[in-house]
């Protein structure tokens, strides 16, 4: 469905609106493998938006920083990240940068914080997390 | 057998209580539901798909695909569905569809059973207030007490628990609620008039069922005790007991079969596999929501009402109304999380009537329980960070910290919010779907706007140390509460139904849902959806 490269660079945009600290990041918690289902499922629409986009964040990645983006440290992704919501970008992207990462982090808290069912949330780590207790 | 003494069509609040007391009195009875007869399994827990939080999907239907309906673009704030000419078509989870469930049961499968009696004024509210400019708000024919005795009955014989003595904003009940009401926690009303919130939920076993195990996905999901009190494990169990009723499940009421002097002789029908069957009986109930009871009526013209069934006045599926809800959302310096189900325990009548300046107004009470994923989507702070590690820290630090406080909006009715029929588009069984139009009527907006108000006072003086939220915008409103498009009154000029919910053109057909609704009250529907489904039926079996 995704190359290597853009399947590298969705896994490190996930860690950085997730990151990992003494909980899980995004894809310990399962949530590549949660919008993976999602892109073959309800958003299938979305999977060409979203190569274009990941090629789109990795051509910006090595014009403004000499890297793809999932070579970048986590403090150099949370920048270029920085940027991007701000409009401030320094490529021609061909999907409009802001608004379609604000949906990426959105179908990642889906993955995070919904049931585990879905995907993500692995063994609803999420939840544990949170203090969302299911009992019954 | 294709002949029956009566059809109920649609086994939701309404239908159940109906098919169960027309079979009780040895009418055979058949009972049809579009949709699916759904286990626990069934419905599932999926967070991102459940009628309360229907991102991709939802859990009791309809299907979403094979039954759209198409919206005015101007009734919605945002572009919702897709574009089909001029107009949005929406599948059912969609917002704007003004869904309701369709399985055995409806949405009372899925509800967490808030049952709330309407008080007094509610059924007298152009009396009480005047009728603003554009609105049609009317009295309805019937009074409180003439509800009285069948809020009991329901009380009593579907399950609800209760506390009768803090329900002060009411007359004195004749009876107390058949078990007490479920623990109380969260957030204390201040100084408010405030009570137990009654709800169609077994606290202690009742009626051969358990009691409430306060889980934790309640609303917008089955109950895995079995605890909650729905037509499909009450109303509709009785019915079939009797030995007087046929439930057939997914088939759809095409249209109203008549003779032809234009009397209602029967339903047609058609299922899955287009099969067409029309049933006959003496008596035809409908019971399929404000949306599809006016749907199905506008769908059945004929020569002697040729603008629909009942609506010769041109009033069937017009005032759709349902509830705005208004409430808001704060942040508090101590865990508020109890994590006990199904949440929502204290109310507060205190702003339902006699307001300065606002006309009706709505009750207001803690949130059910809400999932983590609902949490993020609707209640998050909009300056709270939304990625990185802080906002992984937000989350970890606050979903626990976060309470809300919100309620259902006395809604001013419009004959401009409407349910039409769109000829030129046909759902999966070849029927014209419902096209919805109009706006709210502007005082809706403005009592929501005060109730919002309201709600942030209560969570400031509750201690919160941040409030946020927005009162609602103007749009077309309808959704589980639906009700209003096929209105109760004397005269057949101003109204479809009669005072016992008879269509006035029609000596054999009756409405139970919350369509005759004349207005809606500022509380759920579903205990008076299901107390005028009881009187309605009782007089049918009374002077059959």
């Amino acid at each position: 469905m995704l190359d290597n490269s853009q399947l590298r660079c969705l896994e490190a945009l996930l860690d950085t609106i997730i990151p990992p600290d003494d909980f899980p990041g995004a894809v310990d918690a399962g949530v590549a493998d949660y919008l993976l289902r999602q892109l073959a499922g309800d958003l299938a629409e979305l999977l060409p938006s979203y190569r274009q986009w990941l090629g789109d964040l990795d051509a910006e990645s090595r014009a403004s920083r000499d890297k793809p983006f999932a070579e970048l440290n986590v403090e150099e992704r949370t920048s270029l990240l920085n940027g991007v919501e701000r409009g401030e970008v320094t490529t021609d992207w061909s999907v409009e940068p802001e608004p379609f990462f604000r949906q990426v982090v959105e179908h990642c808290a889906e993955g995070y914080y919904s049931d585990p069912t879905n995907g993500g949330n692995r063994d609803g780590v999420g939840w544990r997390m949170i203090g969302y207790e299911v009992r019954g | 057998m294709t002949n029956f003494d009566a059809i109920v069509v649609g086994s939701g609040a309404g239908g159940g209580v109906a098919a169960a007391l027309l079979a009780e009195a040895g009418k055979s009875v058949l009972l049809l539901e579009r949709g699916r007869n759904l286990s626990f399994d069934a419905v599932g827990r999926d967070h991102l798909r459940n009628q309360r939080m229907p991102v991709y999907g939802h859990n009791a239907g309809p299907d979403i695909e094979g039954n759209p309906r198409t919206l005015e673009p101007d009734s919605f704030p945002i572009p919702v569905g897709r574009e089909l000419g001029n107009l949005r078509l929406l599948r059912p989870h969609e917002p704007g569809y003004q869904n309701n469930a369709a399985c055995v049961g409806s949405g009372t499968r899925v509800y967490a059973g808030q049952a709330w009696r309407f008080m007094p004024q509610d059924f007298r509210m152009a009396s009480e207030y005047g009728v603003p400019e554009g609105s049609s708000l009317a009295d309805w024919p019937i009074s409180y007490d003439d509800l009285a005795p069948f809020y009991q009955k329901v009380e009593w014989e579907v399950g609800i628990c209760g506390d009768h003595r803090s329900m002060t904003h009411l007359p004195a009940y004749e009876k107390p609620y058949p078990m007490p009401a479920l623990p109380k926690h969260g957030l204390e009303a201040l100084g408010w008039r405030s009570m137990r919130v009654p709800r169609l939920i077994n606290s202690v076993p009742y009626n051969e069922r358990p009691g409430c195990i306060h889980c934790q996905q309640c609303v917008g999901f089955a109950c895995p005790a079995d605890a909650k009190n729905g037509s499909h494990n009450t109303t509709v169990p009785r019915a079939l007991r009797s030995g007087h009723c046929a439930l057939r499940t997914e088939v759809m009421a095409q249209r109203l079969a008549c003779s032809e002097g234009g009397r209602v002789v029967g339903v047609t029908t058609v299922d899955a596999d287009g099969h067409e069957t029309t049933f006959t009986a003496d008596v035809v109930v409908l019971s399929c929501g404000a949306v599809e009871t006016a749907r199905l009526l506008l769908n059945s013209a004929t020569s002697q009402e040729p603008s629909g069934i009942g609506n010769a006045g041109d009033h069937v599926g017009r005032h759709l109304q349902g509830h705005y809800y208004s409430g808001a959302v704060g942040l508090f310096p101590d865990i508020m999380w109890d994590g006990v189900g199904p949440g929502c325990s204290i109310a507060t009548s205190q702003f339902n009537h006699d307001n300065d300046d606002i006309i009706g107004g709505g009750f207001l009470g803690d949130e059910d329980i809400v999932t983590p994923v609902t949490l993020w989507k609707r209640h998050y702070p909009p300056d709270a960070p939304r990625w990185g590690i802080e906002a992984k820290r937000y989350m970890r630090e606050n979903f626990r910290r976060i309470s809300d406080v919100i309620g259902p909006v006395q809604e001013i009715p419009t004959p401009e919010a409407r349910v039409d029929i769109n000829p030129d588009l046909k759902d999966r069984y070849g029927i014209p779907v419902a096209h919805l139009s109009g706006l709210a009527h502007p005082e809706t907006v403005r009592t929501a706007a005060f109730m919002h108000e309201r709600a942030k006072e209560w969570l400031w003086a509750s201690g919160a140390v941040k409030v946020w939220g927005q009162p609602p915008p103007r749009y077309l409103s309808g959704g589980q509460h639906q009700a209003g498009t096929c209105r109760m009154g004397d005269d057949p000029a101003s109204s479809v139904v009669n005072s016992f919910c008879r269509v006035h053109s029609q000596d054999n057909l009756f409405i139970a849902d919350g369509s005759p609704h004349v207005t809606n009250g500022g509380f759920n529907p579903v205990e008076t959806i299901m107390a005028l489904a009881w009187r309605t039926a009782e007089n049918i079996v009374n002077n059959w």
